[in-house]
Order: C-alpha cells, then structure tokens, then sequence
C-alpha cells in the first residue's frame, strides 16, 4: 500500500506516493531522478547518500520517504541555482579535493551543514564533521582543505 | 629538463566541474528504457555440491521475467583477468559464470531478473536449493597437505601455480655472509573499498550482439573475457566506456560475475538487465591475497647483501584469479628487485582455499612483500647497529644500470638515493632517537619504508597486454578532441593526457576535451592499472597529438605557401620560423574543414586537394621501456603505551617520478594511496567465521577504512624530478608505491617508538600491547 507524503524538495512541493519501505535514497534516485545522490553501501556506513532534511545533514538510505511529510529535503541538485555554484563546490573543484567523485556530493552536504552551524572552524572540527563520509581516493586532505577554503570564501 | 607550459600546471580537472553537480556519468547511473534487474542468489556453504534447483515458485512471482541456474549457463572455464590474453598459459582457467560445486560462500548459483530489484529480491527466496555440504578448508598450511579436502580436480595439494625466481648461487652466497637472518611476516585480506559498487548494465540487440555499460577498470578486456565466457566471437561484443568510474584501484580489473549473468539474462529476456552489487557482494568479489612470507638474509658486517631467500605463499581463496600473477609480481618487485643482491633465490606458491576470491589490488602482491622486506632490514640495522638509511643506500640500485627486472631496459632515471635523503631531511630524521626511549605514556618514533623499483606499466611482461591508442581530431574552432580507451577511475587521466596533447599541440589544456571511448571507436588500450597511464597512454596521446601537428603543419604550409620545416606551432598558432606571419590553429582546421570554393567578400576563394580533409592523428603503440620510479616514505607516529593506539602524526613522502604532468593530481594520489596504506597497516582486514566461510566484515560498519579523524593533517609529498628520456615529456609513473610503502614505513615508526616488533598486519592495539607484555 503506497503512502502519499507532500515534501518539499529542492525548494519545490511534491506529492508522492510511496511504498513505505522505500528510502528516501531510493525514491530521489529511481523517482525523482535526482542521482547526485549516491547509493555507497546502504547501510549508514559511508556518507554518499548525504542530503538535507530540514537542513540537517542525515543519511537518506536510513530514512524512509513516507516518513518525512511536510518536510523539506534539499540535494547536491538544490545547492547551485541558476548556474551558480556554492562556494563549496568551487572550493572543491579548485583545492583538487574531487578525484573519482562518488562521495563528493555526500561530502559537499555534510560540509554545507556543517559550516552553516560553525564559524572559522578550526581542522579538528573540519576533520570531526565529515567523519561520516567516507573516502577512498583523496586522503581527506584537499576536502579539509576545501571547506577550509569555502569557509574564507562564504 | 624539457620547457613546458600546460604539462607541469595544476591544471584543474574537467570531470571535477559535473561530478560536484551530481557527477551524472558514473556508470551507477546507467539506465535504459524497458530495463529490469537482476539479484543473485549466493550461496551459504563455503564447500558444496549443488543437487537440485527448484526454481518453480520464483518463476511465478508476478514481475520475474527470466530465472538463470548453472544447467543454463555456458560450462566455459575461463579466467577472469582482464590485462592477460583469455588463454595466457600463465593464468589458471579454473572460473565458470554458474557451477554444479560450489568453493566459496558467497558464490553465485541462480540469479533472477525482474522488473524492480525489491521483485528479484523476493523471488530469490523462493529458490530452493539443496546441497550436499563437503568438507572445507581455510588456510594454506592445511590446504596444501595430503588428503586435505581438493578445490580443484587438476590442482594436487590445492597449489594453483608454484613459481619460482633463481639468480646467481644462493650457497655460496650465505657462506660469505658474517650474519643471517630469519623471519616470518603475514599479512591479511584486504578490500579496495571503491566507493562506486560493482554495477552493470547489458543490452542484447536482435541481431544477438550485446552493448555492455560497467563500472570496470579496462573496456578491451571485459569484451574479451565476457565473449569468451559466453561462447561469442569479441565482435558481438562492445563495451562502451564511462566517462569516469567510483574508484577501482585494482578492483574492478576483472570479470565479474555480474556482466555474464546480466548478458544471459537480457539475451534470455530481450530486455536489457542492470546489476547493481551490494556492498556485501562487493567485499567478497575481490580482495587483496594474503601471503606469508619467509625471508632468510645473509648480510656482512657492513651491511651488504649477500645472499636473499623468500618463500611466499598466497591464499587465493576459491579461484587462482589474479593469485597466478600477483604472486610474480610480488616476488620480483614486492621482494627480489627491490635493492642489489648477486645470490637470490625466491619460491612463491599461490594456494586455493574455501575462503572468497582474490583479486587485484593498488600494488599488486608489492605491499605483501615491501612489508616484509622493510620490517626485516629494519631489524637486522637494530641488531648490527647500521643506519637504516645507508643500508638502504648500501643495496641500492644506482642511474644507469640495466634495469633489474629485464636487461633490455636501462635505468635511465633513478632517483631512488635522492628520495632517501630529501625525505629524511624534511621527517628531521636526526631527531630519531633509540627504540623506546622517548618518555612518557605516549611515545614517538620515526620510521620509513620503500619501494625501490617499481613499474610504469607492464612491458617486458611475459603474457601483459602492455599498449595504448588514442585519437585526437581538431575542431574548425581550434579545440581538440581526445578519444582514448583508459578508464578514469579518479586517478585523474581526463585532466593529465589532456594536458599533454595540448602541450604537444600548443593548445591550452582546457581547449583538448576527452570524449567518448567504445570497443569499436578506439584502439586497444592496456587497463588502468600498473601504474601506466601517464607513462605509457600518455606516450601514445603525445604520438598522436605529433600526427596532428604534422597534418597541421602541411594544411598551414599550403595556405602560407611555405615548407613545413619553416613552421612551428605554439600558443595557439602555427608560426612562419624567423618572421611574424602565423596562422592561429582554428584558421587552419576551418581551411581543411571548409567547402573546396568557398565565397568570401572578395569573391570565390578556392582551395587545393591539399588542403581538405579533418585534421587528426591516430596512434596505436607499445612504450619504448618500463622505467622505474623509486618511492620512499617517512612517517612519525605516537604509540599510547596504554591503549595500544596508534596515532600517525606527519607524512613525507619522497618519488622519483620523472615529469611531473599535475602536481594537484600527484599529491591527491599520494594522499589517497597514504590512506590506503595506513588501513592496511593498522585497521583493515577482512574476517570470516571459521565454520561457515562467511564474511563477517562486509561493511563499513564492520570493516573500518581510516576517516578524516585517524588521516594524519599533514602528509607532505616531495616529487623528485628527473627527465625520463623514454616518457611522455620525460614522465614515469606513481600510483601504486603510495599504497605499498605506508605499511613497513609505519610498523618501523612504531618500533622505533615502543620497541615493539609486529609481523603480521594489521598492527592492532592489541598486539602492541601484547609486545609490551600488557596482554
């Protein structure tokens, strides 16, 4: 039996109706198309299926869409608007922190939240807030350096 | 050094730009109208004969389109291994898509697609399968005795392959030594941890060819490997490359059994089939062997080898896969050819056990060996009282000697001294002082490993695919197009091949864009592995990006009526020598693109025979060498004498790598390989229940990778450039020695700090309390 839930994604209302056991990582991927958002292993252990809800940084393989009525869900495809890209995703660009790019978009929202919550962090705390996210390629180094970066330039 | 202007920048990469909006290419993304998809059912004994199927109630289930089971499967034993010929005597065919005996848990014995994955899912359950459970085995020391419980019908005492490495008179050589040394050093299972599953999608056309989208490392070798397992000629067959994968490093070198089954499945259904790996199947599909290694050392006084032993054994699990050819990697480079010695002997056995396959991962059997060997000269320096700086030193290979591996090649460059000593001086490697005598709980300690030889790709390979091809065709705009058949697994190629056929082309780097590749449009290409994309597919770009500067320069002489000796290209232009008349490259290839008459204000322009024709150059060729770069890394860690926690504080990382094509590029290699390396040494390692042969690390909730919390804040990398005649504007290679070094480089850091000698990885805080008798 499907479960209509009303939400807003990306700054626009949506009616859905959902199995309820569907996740939110499977209805913005096979619904919604929204493929920013990447499925890593479906369990709450890497980060790349990072998004917002209610500007919160969750793991959306660990939420169930039916559950987030009147809620609002933001994606890697609701950070840049009219061609603009959030200073965190300039930063990452330019630092060289994107290697194969599977958990930049995961690690972008957690860095996004983070940020809007910390003034001029210091590292460790860089380093504590996207210690959810897994990567297998950078080292973490130019993503510390990244949001560092992002932090100066916001 | 050659005077460059894009090679050599930081040049920013192109894929960065989509892959922070979302990174739409990754082959995760791949869909297809009409599409289904497919799950496998794997089995749960590790040792098993299947006895019946009955697929029936699956078959029923609304939205199963088609059940695939062993008996519908071509019995074809073939080898997984992308970068060897399909029928490489060296590799072991001992591999069917679906078998009537199972070797593993986890292996697949039935697969359904249907019309969403939650459909096959179910329909799995509805499968029943009854085995006749045989006896198991889980260790190399057991397996290979007599009477114990036989993988493979043709493999006595379950030894895959045993090869063996013989130079000069090992006897002689330990009667001349003044000390010999003994050890044991172990290491574990490990995972690549690629972040973008295993996943494909496979379309059958009606005239019975397939379309074939994977995330893989190599697009020629999966179209080799999956017509043979299938039966079909390669030309059924195409692959079309993605624009980038979610990593790889050496885990995506090899079919998997997602592509056949998806390919049966969609000829089966006519429709096509994706299969997405979930992370469990992704941590049993291919992991890092094992191997034990044995070393006997004999060495003078002074330090000089004079006689090296290794006997290693490697645990492939159910399949030799990869373990026929790891282990002579790791004999040669992760052991022999790692430092000067006259009397050498090594024997390698690769083993089969009921334990998940092998596979290829970043170094390839070298940081099995680098282990070994870097822990044992760490302690013989102890004993003797040596620097293990000039021992190293000592041993080393010098510039200009044949290169150990194959005689035909010279050490033209090689750095390796020069690493030594510039990584020390940057770690303040005087500060070190004696074995556990810093004070306190926390101790420090300072430490180093190396890989002194390595490779840049695989020529002189005995059985290695080892050349590369590349297109690259000009725009009336003057921009470039490159096609080239190497998959980007994150390493950064779209950027740096870029870069250096605009360096050839006096183009800037972001006017050369890397463009679509298939198995049909390009020519062959080695995978993305050994380290030798920018040595050896660089080497073919530059070729390529020469024959479009030749066409060039024919178009541009017709049109200024000179000879091609008296034009030059740069900076966008083709230039008369000695005069100011030039010609920017877009008036070029719009002359060689326009119509034969074309109108102009001043009236009908028309052009010569000459003229006509798209400017491009094609190159399908073999590198000239395989020149070693020459790696050594310094780390200083703080060891918690009461915890056993290892806390790794700073990096240096010291390579001789040739050129430089992007430095950015080369630190996030180093950075990423350090990562790598240091799970290795400290935390990773994938467990199995004894009983049962399950995997009980197949997520990262249970297999921990190090986060930006345990990364060090600073590794600082130190590229020691040298003009690597052979390479690409004088490059050579990096990647894998930044994941083979960490290891050795850490365990001698914690030596150093606690007195604490641990051989066998990972170095978990229970075995340094062990060492300090706290357990």
């Amino acid at each position: 039996m499907n479960k209509s839930v009303a939400l807003e994604i990306n700054g626009e209302i949506r009616e859905l109706a959902v199995e309820p056991s569907k996740t939110l990582l499977q209805v913005l991927r096979d619904e919604m198309s929204l493929i920013g958002t990447k499925r890593g292993c479906d369990s709450g252990g890497c980060g790349c299926c990072t998004v917002h809800v209610d500007g919160k940084a969750v793991y959306s393989c660990m939420v169930f869409a039916s559950s987030l009525h009147d809620r609002k869900v933001t994606t890697i495809e609701g950070l840049s608007r009219g061609g603009e890209l959030d200073p965190l995703q300039t930063a990452f660009i330019e630092e060289g922190a994107v290697q194969c790019g599977y958990c930049t978009c995961g690690m972008i929202m957690t860095a996004k939240e983070f940020l809007a919550t910390e003034e001029q962090p210091d590292e460790e705390q860089i380093r504590h807030a996207i210690a959810g996210n897994l990567c297998r390629c950078t080292g973490y180094s130019k993503i510390v350096e990244a949001i560092k970066t992002a932090d100066v330039n916001r | 050094m050659t005077n460059t202007t894009v090679v050599g920048q930081s040049v920013l990469r192109p894929d960065a730009f989509e892959k922070v909006l979302g990174g739409k290419g990754f082959p995760v993304n791949v869909a297809l109208p009409g599409m289904l998809h497919a799950k496998l059912l794997r089995s749960p004994y590790p040792h098993a004969r299947i006895l019946s199927i009955d697929a029936s109630m699956a078959e029923k289930l609304p939205g199963v389109k088609a059940v695939l089971l062993p008996k519908d499967v071509p019995q074809i034993k073939y080898c997984p291994v992308y970068f060897v010929p399909t029928l490489a005597p060296s590799m072991v065919q001992d591999m069917l898509i679906m078998s009537d005996t199972v070797r593993y848990a986890g292996q697949p014995v039935a697969a359904v697609a249907a019309t969403s994955p939650e459909i096959a899912e179910q329909a799995l359950q509805l499968i029943d399968v009854d085995y006749e459970e045989l006896p198991t085995v889980f260790d190399t020391e057991t397996a290979m005795r007599d009477g114990a419980p036989r993988l493979h019908e043709e493999s006595e005492n379950n030894i895959a392959v045993a090869p063996s490495f013989v130079f000069g008179d090992l006897e002689a050589g330990f009667e001349d030594a003044d000390h010999i040394f003994e050890g044991t050093y172990k290491t574990q299972r490990a995972h690549t941890c690629y972040m973008e599953p295993r996943v494909c999608v496979v379309e059958s056309e009606p005239d019975g060819r397939l379309t074939v989208h994977s995330s893989m490392q190599h697009m020629f070798g999966l179209r080799e490997k999956l017509a043979f397992a299938l039966g079909l000629p390669e030309s059924m067959v195409k692959v079309v490359k993605p624009p980038y994968i979610g990593g790889g490093f050496g885990g995506k070198l090899d079919l998997g059994y997602i592509e056949p089954i998806a390919a049966l499945l969609s000829i089966k259904t006519e429709k096509p089939v994706r299969i997405e790996q979930t992370r469990y199947e992704d941590f049993i599909t291919t992991t890092r062997n094992p191997i034990e290694v044995y070393l006997k050392t004999g060495v003078k006084s002074d330090g000089t080898f004079t006689a090296r032993y290794a006997r290693s054994t490697l645990d492939c699990g159910a399949h030799a896969t990869h373990g026929a050819e790891v282990i002579n990697v790791h004999g040669m480079f992760g052991i022999l050819l790692t430092y000067r010695c006259t009397n050498q002997t090594w024997e390698g056995r690769t083993v089969y056990t009921n334990n998940m396959i092998g596979g290829g991962y970043r170094g390839y059997g070298s940081p099995q060996g680098s282990f070994a060997v870097e822990s044992q000269i760490d302690e013989i320096c102890e004993k003797l009282d040596l620097d293990p700086i000039e021992f190293r030193l000592k041993n080393a290979h010098q510039e200009g000697d044949p290169h150990p591996f194959n005689p035909d090649f010279t050490l033209s460059t090689y750095r390796f001294q020069d690493c030594l000593r510039q990584g020390a001086e940057r770690i303040g490697w005087e500060r070190r002082t004696p074995a556990g005598s810093s004070d306190g709980i926390r101790k420090r300690g300072i430490g180093f490993g190396c890989q002194p030889v390595w490779v840049s790709g695989c020529m002189g390979f005995p059985d290695i695919y080892e050349h590369s091809g590349a297109i690259i065709k000009l725009n009336p705009d003057g921009t470039a197009n490159l096609s080239n058949a190497t998959v980007d697994m994150g390493s950064g190629q779209i950027a740096t091949l870029c870069q250096i056929a605009a360096e050839e082309l006096g183009l800037q780097a972001d006017q050369v864009r890397m463009t679509y590749a298939d198995t049909e449009t390009v020519p062959f290409d080695a995978p993305s592995h050994a380290s030798r994309v920018t040595y050896s597919a660089g080497t073919a770009v530059k070729a390529a990006a020469a024959n479009v500067k030749q066409r060039l320069l024919e178009v541009a002489g017709v049109m200024l009526e000179e000879s091609t000796e008296n034009l030059e290209v740069r900076d966008g232009h083709v230039h008369v020598r000695g005069s100011d008349r030039k010609l920017s490259i877009s008036e070029v290839a719009t002359r060689a693109e326009s119509p034969f008459v074309q109108m102009t204000a001043e009236g009908p322009a028309p052009t010569t025979i000459g003229e006509k024709g798209t400017i491009i150059g094609v190159a399908s060729m073999a590198p000239p060498s395989n020149p070693s770069p020459s790696s050594v890394e310094f780390v200083e860690v703080e060891v918690d004498t009461e915890t056993g926690e290892v806390k790794v504080l700073d990096v240096v990382f010291a390579h001789d790598i040739g050129k430089v094509i992007n430095p950015s590029a080369a630190e996030g290699q180093v950075e990423g390989g350090f990562q790598q390396g240091m799970g290795y040494a400290l935390m990773e390692n994938i467990l199995f229940d004894e009983e049962t042969g399950a995997c009980l690390t197949a997520d990262f909730l249970d297999y921990k990778i190090p986060t930006a919390v345990e990364m060090p804040s600073r590794i600082e990398s130190i590229f020691i450039e040298s003009d690597e005649p052979t390479g690409p504007f004088g490059a050579k290679s990096l990647s894998e020695p930044c994941c083979s070094v960490p290891a050795p480089a850490i365990a001698n850091a914690i030596y150093n700090a606690v007195g604490v000698r641990v051989r066998e990885l990972p170095i978990t805080p229970e075995k340094i309390l062990a060492g300090l008798g706290k357990l």
